[in-house]
């Protein structure tokens, strides 16, 4: 008995140390924030808006039965975040809990310059996940786009990260970016970040309001749109469409997309949609000076083929092959030069030369960006169209016109 | 000072009056001879016995001298003891001139096992057990004849630990019919099996049972040593004694197994355990038992090695979700809310968001609640127990939940929690758990899974620490031994138990032959068998 109660004792000397977490707090005292939008402040530095989850709203259980809005959005000011949370204080009964925030929301605005003094405040907060999503507000403010209901999810959050992540997976114009990467893109030296960019189209005072779930056809509703550029830390420019696809499919991000050729003078005719596609980028040195070769291997399937083709002739399918190749390859082509442009290096083609030649990479990288710019890129497309879907002749070849 | 004085002076009394009780006790040796008088014997029977009204008495004329016959009415066959004098007391040997005593010992052979008796001592012993008892005119000595004949319960399919596959019957209140029960099923001469009475009052009987040879010596004499020092006024069932002889009794967690189930016995008796029938009890208790023994149901042997093993998982997953269930519960929801996902803690927020108690307290109220239904429905008769958990079901998952007392997902973890405790095959167990659970939440509400965690560790500390006769309840987990491991987590198809369990059978260890995997026989060994013959 005397050894157990030597043991109590010493089990219950080593609790301090272990203190991280400790403190109770019921799940009725706690504001679940579920994403944070980002302002320029008028007097202050930030203006920075909470989402919070009125849980009794959007659980469709017994006792829920959601009749108001699944969320509530509260703003505060202040010259650092920390600031911002605490004067929340204020005005939520609640505890604001961050352990459940899915999405930072960053006005252009904030981006274009005091991006960097709200990303320590992410890092360093225990709570706070650095796999939370990050986005960018175009042409509106953060707040704007945090108050926006949505009405196929509930939770306005969800909808965001769940249709990034889709988007990424069935057409590639946008990825997945968390905190995370945004802080391993900022301290590298070999690679920029980048970030997705949000709108809020439609009547963007209607967003905010439950009448916008009430019909079909949603009065303001959020878009993922274009993919933003930043350079040491600031939001240098836009690529979008073909370009964004470009430059995620240079990352290896792409999963899925569409691909249309033209085909006997039609344009759009046959499109292709990649099942499996692969991006290898390596580097190569002529003359002192790095050349990068990107090598993309591609399979698909024919998807639609909108004109007269004999799809069961093999010498047809490689013509398309090729075709696809060099679309492919334009679009990629152009996703470099648009980011060279920029002379932000989003693609972490310094971080490739690093790798191959770490002694030449430390004269290079005091201007890597310059460098970056003048690079050489060649690419490489190597396309195969393996099934035709449940059709080969297409309609339009036996139509009798 | 007075009062340690006091308390002491008490103590003192209190040793007085048991040794007065002592003195008292009826089943001390009481070497007074038997009466030459057979009145005078009689009016002693009636003295002592208090003119008990279940005593019978029978007199009769036997080759001319006067006898009497007494047994207690209900333990002996009455019918027997109706024939013997219907057949064998006629008129003829009334009559007859020899030595009565001698005619006596012949004539009653027919009955059943006759023994001469010559002091008071042996004739409570005889009469007690249910034999009769004859006194003749003019000897100093009686006859004790074998007449037990008792109602008893006959052999039904078992109640708490019911089997699939297995056999149907069970143990009953009888020990003779239970030890025949399990000779059955072991029908070797190694087969030992030695009695004895425990109960100064009782006098109940005991049979050890062991099969000598793989049981272990050392601790079949613990065993008898342990029952020896019992002295206590009665044991009137296998609960009394597996908690005077067991190893710890600070400890929720069984030191002794038990079953109804002759099945079970006999293969705890081949692993070399000692069974211990106790007269009155349909429960054998076996020793040494080891905590992984009560997660072994009798079903996982009769099914195929790979079904029982997954079983036998989910049964201690089943145990872990009884103990720690519910303080699961209030650590995710108090502590932890970022380990659960996020769509998850906000249908929780939702329906806890109206619940007036905080988490501890809900959880406490319902598994009270819950515990109370159990019990209830337990001691109730049959017919009002199905009414009360019926309303107890209602009351629970519907009202409480409808008037905003309880959270729906409060009443989900109470229900996998009770469920999940169910699965322990021995109820003993599966107590250990409902108990230590309630310590589990208050930890739970106190440090989150911090303090989860130390309650396991402590668990496990003190399991640990725990002894079976003399062997360590962990085994063989901890200490670990690999050639045990075929029937702990994992059951071996068994032609691949080897192995007896450590230290429970010393020196005879191994169980099975060499070669014993099963399948077709191979093509040349066939050939040499066939040479061979």
């Amino acid at each position: 008995m005397k050894r157990y109660l030597l043991l109590t004792i010493y089990v219950f000397f080593l609790l301090p140390s272990l203190t991280a977490c400790w403190n109770q707090k019921e799940l009725t005292d706690l504001a679940f924030v579920m994403a944070i939008g980002i302002d320029k402040g008028k007097n202050q530095k930030f203006d920075v808006s909470w989402q919070l989850v009125n849980p009794g709203n959007v659980s469709s259980g017994q006792t829920g039965g959601g009749q108001g809005l699944p969320i509530a959005v509260y703003k505060s000011s202040g010259d650092t975040i920390t600031e911002a949370a605490r004067r929340a204080t204020k005005k939520i009964s609640r505890r604001l809990y961050y352990a459940h925030t899915n999405l930072v929301v960053i006005s252009e605005g904030v981006a274009k310059t005091d991006l960097l003094d709200i990303v320590d405040a992410l890092d360093r907060d225990p709570e706070f996940r650095t796999t939370t999503e990050m986005v960018i507000a175009r042409g509106t403010s953060a707040e704007n786009l945090v108050s926006a209901l949505t009405n196929l999810d509930k939770l306005p959050v969800s909808k965001i990260t769940k249709e990034i992540k889709s988007t990424q997976n069935m057409l590639g114009e946008n990825m997945s970016v968390n905190v995370d990467d945004f802080i391993s893109g900022i301290i590298s030296s070999g690679k920029e970040p980048i970030l997705n960019g949000y709108l809020l189209m439609g009547k963007k005072e209607q967003a905010q309001k439950a009448e916008n779930l009430q019909s079909t056809k949603s009065d303001a509703y959020l878009e993922a749109n274009g993919l933003a550029i930043f350079k040491n830390g600031k939001l240098k420019g836009w690529i979008e469409n073909n370009n964004a696809r470009g430059a995620i499919w240079i990352l290896n991000k792409v999963k899925s997309t569409d691909i249309n050729v033209e085909w006997n003078g039609k344009k759009d005719a046959i499109s292709m949609a990649s099942i499996r596609t692969k991006t290898k980028v390596s580097v190569n040195f002529k003359n002192g000076k790095p050349v990068i070769h990107i090598r993309i291997e591609d399979e698909g399937w024919i998807s639609e083929a909108n004109t007269a083709i004999d799809l069961t002739n093999p010498k047809v399918i490689e013509k398309l092959d090729k075709l696809v190749e060099k679309e492919i390859k334009r679009q990629i082509v152009n996703a470099v030069k648009a980011a060279q442009k920029k002379k932000s290096d989003i693609f972490g083609f310094g971080e490739r030369v690093h790798r191959a030649d770490p002694k030449l990479w430390n004269k290079l990288k005091r201007n890597w960006n310059e460098q970056f710019a003048r690079l050489e890129v060649n690419v490489e497309v190597d396309s195969y169209i393996r099934r035709e879907g449940i059709r080969t002749i297409p309609f339009w070849s036996t139509m009798n016109k | 000072m007075s009062i340690l004085s006091n308390i002491l002076k008490k103590k003192q009394k209190k040793r007085q009056n048991d040794n007065f009780r002592q003195m008292q006790d009826p089943g001390k040796p009481d070497e007074l001879p038997i009466h030459r008088d057979y009145k005078d014997n009689i009016a002693r029977i009636k003295e002592e016995y208090g003119n008990s009204t279940d005593i019978s008495y029978r007199e009769f004329k036997f080759c001319g001298s006067r006898g009497i016959a007494v047994y207690i009415d209900g333990l002996a066959s009455n019918t027997l003891i109706s024939d013997f004098f219907m057949e064998t007391v006629t008129e003829e040997v009334r009559e007859m001139v020899t030595d009565s005593f001698q005619q006596m010992i012949d004539f009653t052979a027919g009955l059943g096992n006759v023994e001469s008796i010559t002091n008071w001592n042996e004739v409570h012993d005889a009469i007690l057990v249910g034999n009769t008892v004859f006194f003749l005119d003019g000897f100093q000595k009686a006859l004790s004849v074998e007449t037990k004949g008792w109602e008893k319960r006959a052999i039904s399919e078992p109640s708490t630990q019911l089997s699939i596959q297995g056999p149907k019957d069970s143990f009953t209140e009888t020990l003779r019919t239970n030890t025949a029960q399990i000779r059955r099923r072991i029908k070797s001469p190694n087969l030992w099996i030695e009695s004895m009475k425990l109960g100064t009052v009782t006098q109940t009987d005991i049979a050890i049972m062991y099969i000598k040879g793989i049981a272990n010596e050392k601790i079949i004499g613990e065993v008898k040593e342990r029952l020896n020092r019992i002295n206590i006024d009665g044991v009137q069932a296998s609960g009394f004694l597996e908690q005077l002889f067991e190893d710890q009794t600070w400890t929720p967690f069984p030191t002794t197994h038990h079953s109804e189930r002759p099945d079970v016995i006999t293969s705890h008796l081949l692993e070399g355990r000692i069974a211990l029938v106790v007269d009155g009890t349909p429960f054998v208790v076996t020793v040494p038992a080891l905590f992984i023994q009560f997660f072994q149901a009798p079903d996982d042997y009769y099914a195929r090695f790979d079904i029982s093993t997954s079983i036998r998982l989910l049964r201690i997953l089943a145990f872990f979700i009884a103990l720690i269930g519910p303080a699961a519960y209030i650590a995710g929801t108090t502590f932890h809310q970022e380990m659960i996902p996020t769509t998850m803690a906000i249908a929780i927020a939702a329906q806890r968001e109206n619940v007036p108690f905080p988490a501890f307290f809900e959880a406490l109220i319902m598994e009270v609640t819950f515990e109370i239904l159990r019990e209830a429905g337990l001691r109730l008769p049959r017919a009002v127990g199905q009414a009360v958990s019926i309303v107890g079901a209602l009351v629970i998952g519907q009202a409480a939940v409808q008037a905003g007392f309880v959270s729906p997902v409060m009443v989900i973890v109470v229900s996998i929690t009770a469920i999940a405790n169910f699965s322990t095959p021995v109820f003993t167990m599966a107590i250990a758990a409902r108990l230590i659970r309630f310590i589990m939440m208050g930890l739970a509400t106190i440090l989150g899974f911090y303090g989860i965690m130390l309650g396991i560790m402590f668990m496990t500390i003190h399991l640990c620490s725990l002894r079976s006769f003399g062997v360590p309840y962990m085994m063989p987990i901890a200490p670990f031994n690999i050639r045990n491991q075929q029937d702990v987590f994992i059951r071996f198809p068994i032609w691949a138990m080897k192995n007896r369990p450590m230290f429970i059978s010393k020196g005879n260890v191994v169980r099975t032959g060499e070669n014993q995997k099963p399948g077709p026989p191979k093509q040349d060994e066939d050939q040499s068998s066939q040479g061979d013959s």
